[in-house]
């Protein structure tokens, strides 16, 4: 589903953010990236969402390969992989209906099917009764469930999660992660980028552990290792 | 407050182009009218006999370039002043005892363009018994080469403007762009098109270019016919000269698309030019 095949990043400047990482993630899987800052996890999600292109090395995700994707073919290929963000990024001004319906819209699908997509996936993220709120009347924890439901309204097939519980206690850190491997138990492949130790040792998860811009840990069912 | 901005100055732009636009439309009218009634008139050596006079209208004929010869007898001529010039006011004419045009009998003579007319002019004045050629095409090169001056300011006066008023049309959406940043960058990552996260930005530029064109069209609209009839009531006499201009559905005629293309030009340049420059996707 995922796979980075000797994939460097160097930034103009001349770091090095991400140095000959090989790595594979099967279609279904659910995977933690962890690392301390600077390790390369953003680059490599930045990288996943082709908002950046890699100075060396070949990704393909979802049988397209990034490097050699034209700029019009972006549009769909973002259309198959959510992503979700430490900081929500919700529009504060719409409430959650509409903060979910908008990314219907923006991928232009017709008013009937926003209409039954929009409350069932609200449902699906525990939050059909708020859905007139606005979302400074939320709590972190809630930001974070429409942020999802925003995320996979428009089914895709990876969820990409960068620090998603980094703004939130540990209760509804807790409980964000619940429904990311809730999601993960419905098919879709899901890649989380934390470095919230315990969180990940409550989850039997792959942990995938960067420093320096390289892979130094990967391990199925593993915890976090200080790397 | 940008936008008001734009709209403001695509409404000065198109206002001062409508401005110009009318009025060399109103000399161009005038030029064409003067072209078309401008004549050479051909008078005659006192007491000069009726065969004479016959024998030089057929020499005029002859000439190459005159289109058209017409005779106008002293009386004729005496009416037709009485009733250009003295209008209802019979009793001015009353005064006159005698013709006091009498040896005004002439010839009208049409040339094909005005530049042929001094040839044509040079060759009658030769025959023999005509006294005097009246030539009038001096008004109408003056009327052309002021014309042609007031054509070049206006290009430069309007083009000036229409840089202006695109870069602030471009402004205009670039502030819009910014304030809508963070919808932007989700759009974006949630895989909207660049048509979809553009369009909405160059509807802007087309709805602004089409209010600065047409507030400057009403505005000018009702300018002109308050103009002219105002003109046509105050001064009567000239009412025959003020029938040359044209009329305002005249001026609209031509005004109204080119400044609504203007308008439109005008705002979808100044967006898509921001638009290609900040929203990369």
């Amino acid at each position: 589903m995922i796979d980075l095949d000797h994939v460097s990043k160097t930034y103009e400047k001349g770091l090095r953010a991400i140095d000959e990482v090989t790595l594979h993630v099967d279609e279904g899987e659910f995977v933690f990236v962890v690392g301390e800052s600077g390790s390369g996890k953003s680059t490599l999600i930045r990288l996943l969402l082709k908002e950046l292109d890699p100075t060396g090395g070949i990704i393909t995700v979802n049988g397209r390969v990034l490097n050699t994707m034209k700029h019009r073919q972006i549009p769909s290929y973002r259309r198959e992989v959510g992503v979700v963000f430490q900081d929500f990024r919700l529009l504060n001004d719409r409430n959650v209906y509409e903060n979910v319906a908008f990314a219907q819209h923006v991928v232009e699908k017709p008013g009937r099917i926003i209409k039954k997509r929009v409350p069932e996936t609200l449902r699906q993220v525990g939050l059909a009764e708020k859905y007139k709120s606005l979302p400074p009347q939320l709590s972190g924890g809630e930001q974070q469930r429409v942020a999802i439901a925003r995320a996979i309204v428009n089914k895709p097939k990876i969820l990409l999660a960068d620090e998603p519980t980094g703004n939130l206690d540990p209760r509804n850190a807790y409980d964000i992660m619940k429904l990311l491997e809730e999601i993960n138990n419905q098919g879709t492949t899901v890649l989380v980028v934390t470095h919230n130790r315990d969180l990940v040792n409550q989850f039997n998860k792959r942990v995938i552990t960067m420093k320096h811009g390289v892979v130094a840990h990967d391990e199925e069912e593993g915890g976090y290792i200080e790397a | 407050m940008f936008s008001v901005a734009s709209i403001a100055t695509m409404t000065v732009c198109i206002f001062i182009f409508g401005v110009f636009f009318s009025i060399l439309m109103n000399i161009n009218s005038v030029v064409r009218t003067l072209e078309e009634e401008v004549g050479v008139t051909v008078l005659f050596d006192e007491g000069l006999s009726e065969d004479r006079i016959d024998k030089i209208g057929e020499a005029i004929r002859g000439l190459d370039h005159v289109t058209e010869v017409t005779f106008t007898s002293a009386e004729e001529a005496w009416e037709n002043y009485q009733k250009e010039y003295l209008g209802n006011n019979t009793e001015l004419a009353e005064g006159f005892s005698d013709n006091p045009l009498a040896n005004s009998a002439s010839y009208t003579v049409k040339v094909d363009l005005i530049e042929n007319q001094n040839a044509v002019v040079d060759e009658i004045r030769q025959m023999e018994g005509v006294r005097q050629v009246n030539q009038s095409s001096g008004a109408v090169n003056t009327l052309r080469s002021f014309n042609r001056m007031f054509s070049a300011v206006s290009i430069v006066v309007i083009a000036i403007l229409l840089v202006v008023s695109v870069i602030l049309i471009s402004n205009t959406i670039n502030v819009g762009i910014s304030v809508r940043k963070d919808e932007i960058g989700i759009m974006k990552l949630i895989g909207a098109t660049d048509a979809f996260v553009r369009a909405p930005f160059i509807v802007e530029g087309l709805v602004l270019g089409l209010i600065g064109a047409a507030l400057p069209l009403a505005i000018l609209y009702g300018a002109y016919n308050w103009l002219i009839g105002r003109l046509l009531s105050r001064f009567d006499l000239m009412s025959s000269m003020m029938g040359m201009l044209p009329s305002t559905q005249e001026v609209f005629y031509y005004l109204l698309p080119v400044s609504l293309v203007l308008g439109i030009g005008i705002g979808l340049t100044g967006s898509i030019i921001t638009v290609r420059k900040h929203v990369e996707v």
